[in-house]
């Protein structure tokens, strides 16, 4: 049966989807190719390769983790471009599969699967980061609704999103943890603005979303009323998983093939100093793969990863900073100007670099999750954890 | 081909963690220090005629187990975790060149006794900077003489049997050494680390065998069997410096709090359960490819022998400071796995030797 999947999917594949390195689309680019990335994920769903391990009734395969790893290691070395639904699908949809109604399930998750409908994130403000549980978007009850205000950052996505999974202050009498909500938000709807923010690299890959007096039904609240945190650390845990475990593609401009590549045309290769360190990538690439790989396989057998996701966010964080730092021994003083598209995509990249230990959770969070979850530290000492929201002090705002 | 360890697998580091944990104990190794003996000759006993160890990766037709490259890394790991001073390591690797040698007679002659511990061999190998040996005299068969100094030697001064690679004028040929012989003289250094004994091998006119088939080959196997023993025994050292450091750390309180609270602390733990993470990802990917996919072992061994030496090493000196001064007494454990360590790191070609191997091996 696994044996069987696996001829399917590599047929279908090598049918239907681009090899990595072919110079067709990454997937990742946006809004020009949005109408391509879903018919390709509808083709994918078509084909029986969306959703593979979500149940039968929401959209998915209800297949196992034994198809999920087989599907990841036969798509590895292809360019899926459907990269616009993979936030969605690996975060609010999962947190969805877990938490949501009966109806929201049925409402949200085929199309998702489908290519139909694109979902982002709405976690990060700008003054609530690391510490995200003292984020100040508020959500005020009137009747039947909630009423949205506040902005969003870091916001992958959002400017081609139809809907969003918001975290909200619905209490801030409460202390912050216990205040917050999770809601699913049209982002279509009237009074959301997304503007695109520019990074250190020139480029835009992030929004702000600004919400003014945004309504939302109160049937899309996802989990309970001041329980969002609990939902937020499962759509966390996702993520983190989902990062961690990705894989990088062979063809990007800092792994260990491209850097090979990179430095016999530039002569290096004979320099010893070169060497090692493209030996030393490519023994660390592996780990990282290869831990991934273990975590697919022990959920697989019935060992969740849990906290130790983190460890592969942070491993995966680290190495795309240690490919920056032998990018730029290879390029040498290339690095500092260039002329050529190729010498472009390299060191963009390696300025890129840094970017990741801080995207989707910093180190230092991941630190403090794997000392505490993984290896029963004492917890950091929150000495904000009991008092009610509205006597904090929060991001950079002066004390009074 | 999984990753994870199979049901047997899990067996067998259960049942060397419960030997490590009822024979060889880290206060075994503190008498070893004290007497000078180099190993305990019952455990060794005990870890060759009960649980087969030293046979795990010899075929069944010269007296082993034949079970695997797996099962070995599996084992050595919970040896590793416990510093069980044994010539474990120097029997597997001259088992393994003279698997990987063609000669017939040295195989049926010593195969089953090393398999069995009652033979002690070891290959006299060590880096450029630890000597040499020249073969005067003898073709094929024929005794020749050896003469050189080659230091240091894993076990070379409990050895009955040395295997000594020689400059010829064939190139370089493997020898055959009787612990015996004439001109042989061993010299017990002080090692570093207290769970290993090595030595200085001087040859001065020694009478030896040549053995038969490509010495050149048998050794690059040695060494990569060397990587993955040493990836295998770092790996498990490196979790119970983990283990141990993260105990502490929720233990032991100042300020007011754990320690394990601290950032600076909680921090660099995270760190080094990372680092054994990966180091573990890649052991075990070694481990499958030693058994199932041989033409990516040599490969495989390094990456793990790479990443667990280095992490191993740091995780060491971390837990020393993480303990803070009662990890620099003597009483204290963390010396005897900082020293391990630190010898682990380098034994049989240290990290710079192997990055450049690998690079070799990648088309770097």
């Amino acid at each position: 049966m696994n044996d069987d999947f696996r001829a399917r999917a590599r047929a279908w594949l090598a049918a239907n989807a681009p090899r990595r390195g072919s110079g067709e689309d990454d997937g990742e680019s946006g809004q020009t190719t949005i109408a391509d990335q879903k018919a390709f994920q509808a083709k994918l769903y078509d084909a029986g390769f969306a959703g593979i391990t979500w149940p039968k009734a929401y959209g998915g395969q209800g297949l196992t983790g034994a198809e999920q790893i087989i599907w990841s290691q036969e798509s590895r070395d292809y360019d899926l471009p459907s990269g616009a639904f993979f936030i969605g699908i690996s975060m609010p949809g999962n947190t969805l599969v877990e938490l949501g109604t009966e109806e929201q399930k049925k409402r949200y998750l085929p199309p998702m699967l489908r290519g139909e409908e694109i979902w982002c994130q709405l976690f990060s403000e700008p003054g609530a980061g690391s510490d995200v549980a003292s984020l100040q978007t508020s959500a005020i009850r009137d009747g039947d609704e909630w009423v949205l205000n506040g902005q969003k950052v870091w916001t992958s996505g959002a400017q081609f999103s139809d809907y969003g999974a918001i975290l909200a202050r619905t209490d801030v009498s409460k202390p912050k943890h216990n205040g917050i909500s999770m809601f699913v938000v049209d982002m279509h709807a009237p009074g959301v603005t997304v503007r695109p923010l520019k990074v250190a690299t020139g480029h835009s890959p992030f929004n702000e979303v600004f919400f003014d007096n945004v309504r939302v039904p109160a049937n899309a609240l996802i989990g309970e009323e001041n329980k969002g945190w609990d939902a937020a650390v499962v759509m966390l845990r996702h993520e983190r998983i989902a990062i961690g475990t990705m894989g990088s593609s062979r063809t990007s401009p800092l792994a260990f093939d491209s850097l090979r590549d990179l430095a016999a045309g530039l002569g290096r290769t004979s320099d010893q100093g070169v060497r090692r360190d493209l030996a030393e990538l490519y023994a660390r690439s592996k780990a990282v793969q290869l831990f991934a790989l273990l975590l697919r396989e022990e959920s697989q057998a019935g060992r969740l990863p849990g906290a130790r996701g983190s460890v592969a966010k942070l491993a995966g964080s680290e190495l795309g900073r240690f490919a920056g730092d032998v990018a730029a021994d290879v390029l040498g003083d290339q690095l500092a100007a260039f002329d050529e598209d190729a010498m472009a995509a390299v060191t963009i990249s390696i300025i890129a670099a840094p970017g990741s230990a801080i995207a989707g959770g910093t180190s230092e969070i991941q630190r403090n999750i794997i000392g505490e979850r993984v290896l029963g530290l004492a917890k950091d000492p929150g000495v904000d954890r009991a008092t009610p929201f509205n006597q904090l002090r929060v991001g950079t705002q002066r004390q009074s | 081909m999984a990753l994870i360890l199979t049901d047997e697998e899990q067996a067998l580091a259960d049942s060397v963690r419960k030997f490590v944990a009822d024979r060889s104990p880290l206060t075994s190794l503190r008498h070893l220090i004290s007497s000078g003996e180099p190993y305990d000759a019952d455990v060794w006993k005990q870890m060759t005629a009960q649980l087969g160890l030293a046979g795990l990766t010899i075929p069944e037709e010269y007296g082993g187990v034949g079970a695997g490259v797996s099962a070995l890394s599996v084992a050595l790991t919970e040896l590793g975790a416990g510093l069980v001073a044994s010539p474990l390591l120097a029997s597997l690797l001259a088992a393994e060149v003279l698997l990987r040698l063609d000669d017939a007679a040295a195989k049926t002659e010593l195969l089953p006794r090393i398999a069995g511990g009652e033979v002690i061999a070891t290959v006299a190998v060590a880096s450029s900077a630890g000597g040499h040996v020249t073969a005067t005299g003898g073709n094929g068969g024929d005794v020749a003489t050896l003469s050189g100094t080659i230091s240091p030697v894993l076990n070379g001064a409990e050895a009955s049997v040395l295997l000594v690679p020689a400059d010829s004028d064939k190139g370089t040929v493997i020898y055959l050494v009787d612990g015996a012989a004439d001109g042989l003289t061993r010299t017990r250094l002080t090692s570093v680390d207290h769970s290993r004994s090595l030595a200085r091998v001087q040859l001065s006119g020694t009478p030896a065998r040549a053995l038969a088939g490509d010495a050149a080959a048998a050794l690059a196997a040695a060494s990569d069997l060397a990587n993955l023993a040493l990836a295998s025994e770092s790996a498990g050292a490196m979790k119970a410096c983990l283990d141990m450091t993260s105990a502490y750390a929720r233990i032991r309180v100042a300020f007011g709090q754990p320690i394990g609270a601290f950032q600076a602390v909680k921090h660099r733990l995270a760190d080094m359960e990372k680092s054994w993470e990966l180091g573990h990802a890649a052991l075990r990917d070694a481990a499958r490819a030693g058994d199932a996919e041989p033409g990516r072992f040599s490969v495989a061994a390094s990456v793990a022998r790479v990443l667990l030496a280095s992490a191993y090493a740091d995780a060491a000196v971390d837990t020393v400071q993480l303990h803070g001064g009662i990890g620099f007494t003597w009483e204290h454990d963390a010396h005897l796995y900082y020293k391990n360590g630190l010898s682990n790191k380098v034994l049989l070609g240290g990290p710079g030797d192997q990055l450049d191997r690998l690079a070799d091996s990648l088309g770097i």
